[in-house]
């Protein structure tokens, strides 16, 4: 569909693309490195939603980011969904093509949100096996992401950070770090997120998300409805400092600001990627 | 069963509110686990709202947010989403709507929503091809009456004893709600052009035309059809129409089908 660079590079910063900041992206064809949008906004035949995404695929690398696979859940993976993704995939050569660890329906009935599953050694050979055949049926590398979790369950024998990095090794998918995920997670589990990212092979990290939480009286909410704390940003660079460089994307989902808010964001990550891209490079390199 | 799905099936059926306390052994306690699980649950609720409330606007400000917001829980309890894609989420509103003791007041309420409906599917719908015009010509004359015709992906019909489209124009952005003129019955054409999905009313012949071909009637069934209400004769001028505005797909049913 185009002859851009497919991938985006790995101090590359982009942003979540959402309908209310279309004519303004494509009037202004800002620097980012890639675009997300979610695959199912896109699972209509026609019309204009693919008209858009078209346009901007023509200027920017596009990332599918899937929230309704239910990858964990107990269900078959629905052959429907999973025809229209890959229909999808075809139609717009994506640089990454990425889900959620976790499951949202159970006997066919979807919960439409992103929920939590056991850290248990039979969730993990679920969840391997249902990646395997989604990379099988697309013939490609999926990227799965790390979710927020508001609960924990009394049975889940593996850390989180352990359960992610076998989930990729055993797999062989790609990380999808969501930074502000682990953040939102230490704070309403307790433990130290510092000790999650030195648990993830670097090597298996493609890109990493960041987006803004609120604030529970018990804890964090990962709400996608601000601006990206500056806890996170710390955490942030701590992540770059562990696996150099990688594609960032910001997230920004409800009570969408002025496009120049958002690409605010995307300029701060960027930064941070030249100063790990910076650091990374060793002496006497151009 | 297994474990997971055991307990996926408890998780879900303590979010839909058919008892948390099943649920409470397998989860970390805590002081908050109920605000906790409140965020999944909330998330659930708002995410079948918001949906609902992009595709029916005009219900929505028929009968105001707190009435729509209480009718989504409602629906959602009786309706729940069967699709991890939320775009097929609200399909049977119409059929519930004509239950709801609340909306009983509001009898053309349903009709607007399969008109909403029909637009929500219009605007994704498959571009899907055009009618064939030089193909339909090749058929020999005599085997014309034979050939079924299809709609394009994008064109829905609707029809209320209620002036449902005075309604939904009225309700449009911008309008202050008020119809320009109450009319009686509307049949009505739904389709996209440039991308942008409009309704507008047809007459009787376009209608009986139109809705004869989505239901796979052959030419000749429609013109049969034309004939009882007395509009036969129109039948060249319909099919020119519909054809030049792009509406008809086809032919199919023909033995020259797929040849150059």
């Amino acid at each position: 569909m185009a002859s851009l660079p497919r991938v985006p590079a790995a101090d590359g910063a982009g942003v979540g693309l959402r309908a209310p900041h279309y004519r303004a992206l494509l009037e202004r064809l800002p620097p980012l490195a890639f675009l997300e949008v979610h695959s199912e906004n896109f699972f209509g035949g026609g019309g204009q939603p693919l008209a858009w995404l078209e346009r901007f695929r023509r200027e920017y690398p596009v990332s599918l980011h899937g929230v309704g696979l239910s990858l964990g859940s107990a269900d078959a993976l629905d052959p429907g969904h999973l025809e229209r993704l890959a229909g999808l995939v075809r139609r717009c050569d994506p640089c990454f093509v990425s889900e959620h660890l976790c499951w949202s329906s159970v006997d066919g009935h979807h919960a439409n949100g992103l929920l939590p599953l056991p850290f248990t050694d039979e969730a993990l050979d679920h969840v391997v096996g249902r990646i395997s055949a989604v990379q099988e049926r697309l013939g490609r590398q999926i990227l799965v992401e790390n979710v927020a979790s508001y609960v924990r369950f009394a049975h889940s024998a593996i850390p989180e950070w352990e359960f992610v990095s076998e989930v990729a090794r055993r797999a062989g998918c790609g990380v999808l770090l969501d930074v502000s995920n682990i953040h939102v997670n230490a704070v309403n589990h307790g433990f130290d997120a510092l000790r999650y990212l030195d648990a993830i092979d670097a090597a298996s990290v493609s890109e990493i998300h960041l987006g803004g939480h609120e604030a529970a009286g018990w804890g964090l909410i990962d709400s996608h409805a601000a601006a990206v704390a500056p806890d996170v940003w710390t955490l942030y660079e701590a992540a770059l400092a562990r696996f150099g460089p990688r594609p960032t994307l910001v997230e920004w989902d409800a009570g969408i600001p002025e496009p120049d808010v958002l690409l605010g964001e995307a300029a701060q990550a960027k930064s941070r990627l030249a100063r790990a891209a910076a650091a990374a490079t060793p002496m006497g390199e151009p | 069963m297994s474990e997971l799905a055991r307990l996926q099936r408890t998780f879900l059926a303590a979010l839909r509110g058919e008892g948390d306390g099943e649920l409470a052994p397998h989860l970390i306690a805590g002081s908050h686990v109920q605000a906790c699980l409140c965020v999944y649950r909330d998330g659930m609720g708002a995410a079948w709202h918001d949906e609902l409330a992009d595709t029916y606007p005009v219900v929505r400000r028929l009968v105001g947010p707190d009435f729509f917001r209480e009718m989504a829980g409602r629906y959602g309890r009786s309706h729940p989403s069967t699709s991890g894609d939320l775009h097929g989420y609200g399909d049977r509103l119409a059929e519930f709507l004509e239950g709801y003791p609340f909306a009983r007041g509001l009898p053309y309420l349903p009709d607007v929503a399969r008109l909403e409906w029909a637009c929500h599917e219009c605007f994704h719908a498959a571009d899907g091809r055009a009618l064939d015009v030089a193909a339909l010509a090749r058929v020999p004359q005599a085997s014309q009456g034979g050939l079924r015709l299809g709609l394009r992906p994008w064109v829905r019909l609707a029809a209320s004893p209620h002036p449902v489209l005075a309604l939904w124009e009225a309700n449009q952005p911008g309008r202050d709600g008020a119809p320009d003129e109450l009319r009686g019955a509307e049949r009505i054409l739904v389709a996209r052009a440039d991308f942008v999905v409009r309704p507008s009313p047809i007459g009787e012949g376009q209608w009986v035309f139109l809705e004869a071909l989505a239901q796979g009637q052959t030419l000749q069934q429609a013109v049969t059809r034309l004939r009882r209400r007395g509009l036969h004769e129109t039948f060249g001028e319909l099919l020119m129409a519909c054809a030049s505005a792009g509406l008809l797909a086809g032919p199919t049913g023909f033995s020259g089908e797929g040849e150059r």
